[in-house]
């Protein structure tokens, strides 16, 4: 006991002093922080800044166009109307678009009562967000102008277009109504999902790196001079797995403390409110114990049998299939986290931890799932460390080349 | 009482028998070389002592009682190869092995730094190891091995990497562990330095024991065949029928003789043509009779 602790103690110490950690600990969050506001950021701007001209025979549907197009939201835009032209007015604006002087020309041509024809000529050809958006500024403008010239009032034909925004809630269990949001909770459910994903096969990854480290350093031949194989074994995983748990608690302290500011408060309000409930705070650090010692303990056997980093790398694969088999199924557990598949998925041990996590973004699903999950990856954990253990105690002592399936099937036959 | 004893020990593995009915012990004060050409069963049989693996047959004893781990906490253990966290700082290193071997980390820390001045390292000890020299690890290695003050110490090339000024600072204190009481035991292939330091040895080949017992007595038993020359005058003599080898340099000559060979008649066919100012019959070295035991294999 006293050894396993000692060595789980310098597992620690020594990565928790590393760059590695400082870097992974402040840059992740970092990284996350960048990616979301660049792509928050990106599509406030999205479409804005063009200077368009709209070429029409039909004034009103133009300056509707115009106005549709250049609503606050969007006010960046610049619209030139020009309604009714002449055919040299097109030309001189087709020979500016030529000239990249205006970004470009949409022509709407209006025939009796069908439907006007609308044409769009740029400088590029794959500018599908500013076609998009005409598209939309067309429809809605063409609807108003009918509305409007068969004599409805234009509050009530602006009210029409506008449609109506389905409010969600959410009802708990205990009876309770929340309002909720089912893209900002898909969100929330896919980013703890990959947080669980990154950090378990990480330092899965981390254990079987540190394995090999000291295979090739010979310390293992001084080690077991002193400890039993389990102990070093038990001190490795409990040192790096505490690790793994420190990251996740300086994450969700600084999450939490983020939360409490002003700006977080007006950010994640409305459309972006987001719900934490305690069930999921407890499963988070609970899932990542289990999944870390399930992904750890595979690669510490099999990491006992490699010579160099390289050789583990073959391995990898069996980290990276659950993973992608879980994010893989994201569109069956949105449309139906409680199907038949979706279940079945999350009782996996090696994909319980992501899909329980994609699932909880939709709702929480039922204890006796949760608790099922949970004596699976344990059934799970154990018969791998059975392995694992039994590979350990002989790969370690051997040395000169990485040890064949044959081999491998000896050493469990042995010890 | 020994401190360690192996009866009839064997170890196989799939196949191979890496060591067959060994049998040796250790006392107290003693200093024993472990030898053997490669893939001999030296590695085998140490981590046999050691628990690392388990015999299939035979008994282990330490301290003269039957092989338990809790006794590995007064053995001491120097591997071939460095066997050190390089990350770690030398100190943080010491002590980190002396609590593994049951030492309270302030104990181990002061007596880290007594070995360290010792070992003449006492600069180094808030340095990562991976700054610094093989040299240098190795007397690292050695202090982590002897730190807790172990009644057994077992060592795997403990010269190895060291230069002739540290080997000599190795060796003294290695004799002032002996002197001290301490068993220790030593696999190497140097055996000029097993003829220096070695009470008793056991040569093995292909797991199993070849020569053991004193290195005087082991010595002894075997024919004295080496002879020095030291002359002037004719080197004639080096012809004689009773020479098997002859290495001559100038007014120098180291001879072997012919099996049986006779020394008295070279001295006297040897005076006949030149001055004789020393003639020794001296006792063949412990690395002739490692190859002439092993069969000519060169690599010990």
């Amino acid at each position: 006991m006293r050894n396993f602790l000692l060595v789980a103690r310098r597992e620690y110490m020594e990565q928790i002093r590393g760059r590695a950690f400082l870097l992974t600990t402040i840059l992740l969050p970092a990284l996350f922080a960048c990616v979301i506001g660049v792509g928050y950021l990106s599509s406030l701007g999205l479409g804005s800044n063009k200077h368009l001209a709209v070429l029409s025979n039909n004034p009103v549907l133009a300056d509707l166009i115009r106005q549709r197009l250049t609503r606050k939201k969007e006010s960046k835009t610049t619209v030139d109307v020009f309604a009714p032209a002449s055919i040299e007015d097109r030309a001189r604006l087709l020979k500016q678009v030529q000239e990249r002087s205006i970004d470009g020309l949409l022509e709407v041509v209006s025939s009796g009562q069908g439907l006007p024809e609308a044409t769009y000529s740029s400088p590029s050809s794959g500018d599908f967000i500013t076609t998009s958006r005409m598209t939309g500024a067309i429809n809605d403008s063409l609807v108003k102008e009918r509305l409007t010239r068969s004599g409805m009032p234009t509050s009530d034909a602006d009210a029409l277009i506008k449609g109506i925004t389905i409010q969600t809630f959410q009802v708990k269990k205990d009876g309770s109504v929340i309002k909720s949001n089912a893209v900002a909770s898909f969100y929330k459910g896919y980013v703890m999902a990959f947080l669980l994903s990154m950090t378990t096969v990480v330092y899965g990854l981390n254990v079987a790196r540190s394995i090999i480290q000291e295979k090739t350093s010979r310390i293992f031949e001084v080690m077991l001079a002193i400890a039993e194989p389990e102990d070093l074994l038990a001190g490795k995983l409990i040192g790096v797995g505490a690790v793994g748990l420190t990251q996740i608690l300086i994450w969700v302290t600084a999450a939490g403390l983020m939360l409490v500011t002003p700006l977080a408060a007006s950010t994640l309000s409305g459309d972006f409110e987001v719900h934490f409930s305690w069930v999921e705070a407890v499963l988070f650090p609970v899932y990542f114990v289990l999944g870390y010692f399930l992904y750890s303990a595979l690669f510490a056997g099999l990491a006992a049998t490699c010579e160099t980093e390289q050789e583990l790398q073959m391995f990898t694969p069996l980290a990276a299939v659950p993973v992608w088999l879980s994010f893989a199924m994201i569109l069956l557990i949105i449309n139906d986290s409680n199907s038949v598949w979706s279940v079945a998925a999350s009782l996996f041990p090696p994909c319980t931890p992501i899909i329980m996590f994609l699932r909880m973004g939709s709702q929480v699903p039922p204890t006796w799932q949760i608790l099922l999950s949970i004596v699976l990856m344990l059934l799970s954990i154990w018969g791998v460390l059975w392995l694992s253990s039994r590979l350990y105690r002989i790969g370690i002592l051997m040395y000169g080349k990485r040890a064949t399936l044959p081999e491998i099937l000896r050493w469990l036959r042995y010890s | 009482m020994p401190v360690v004893e192996l009866a009839g020990v064997t170890k196989a593995y799939e196949n191979k028998v890496a060591v067959s009915n060994l049998s040796f012990s250790i006392d107290a004060g003693q200093m024993f070389g472990l030898l053997g050409p490669n893939g001999a069963g030296k590695t085998s049989s140490i981590r046999m002592m050691l628990g690392i693996t388990m015999p299939d047959s035979g008994r282990v004893s330490l301290f003269g009682k039957p092989f338990e781990r809790g006794s590995l906490e007064r053995v001491g253990y120097l591997p071939e190869e460095r066997g050190l966290y390089k990350k770690m700082k030398v100190l943080e290193q010491l002590v980190f092995f002396g609590e593994l071997h049951g030492l309270a980390a302030e104990v181990a820390r002061s007596r880290a730094t007594v070995w360290a001045k010792r070992m003449e390292i006492d600069e180094v000890l808030a340095k990562k190891t991976e700054e610094l020299s093989k040299g240098m690890q190795q007397k690292i290695q050695f202090i982590s091995s002897v730190l807790h003050d172990p009644g057994l110490i077992i060592m795997d090339e403990p010269f190895s990497g060291l230069d002739p000024v540290n080997a000599v600072l190795l060796e003294r204190t290695l004799l002032e562990l002996k002197d001290e009481g301490k068993a220790i035991v030593f696999s190497t292939h140097r055996m000029d330095q097993v003829e220096k330091l070695c009470d008793s040895i056991c040569l093995i080949d292909k797991g199993r024991a070849v020569l053991a017992g004193k290195v005087r007595d082991i010595k002894a038993s075997y024919e004295r065949n080496r002879v020095i020359i030291e002359y002037q005058g004719s080197s004639e003599f080096l012809s004689s029928t009773e020479v098997a080898e002859a290495k001559n340099f100038s007014g120098h000559a180291e001879i072997r003789l012919k099996e049986h060979g006779n020394a008295q008649k070279l001295l006297q066919e040897a005076a006949a043509v030149a001055t004789i100012y020393r003639f020794e019959l001296v006792e063949p070295s412990l690395e002739e009779i490692f190859i002439k035991t092993v069969g000519g294999k060169a690599n010990a």
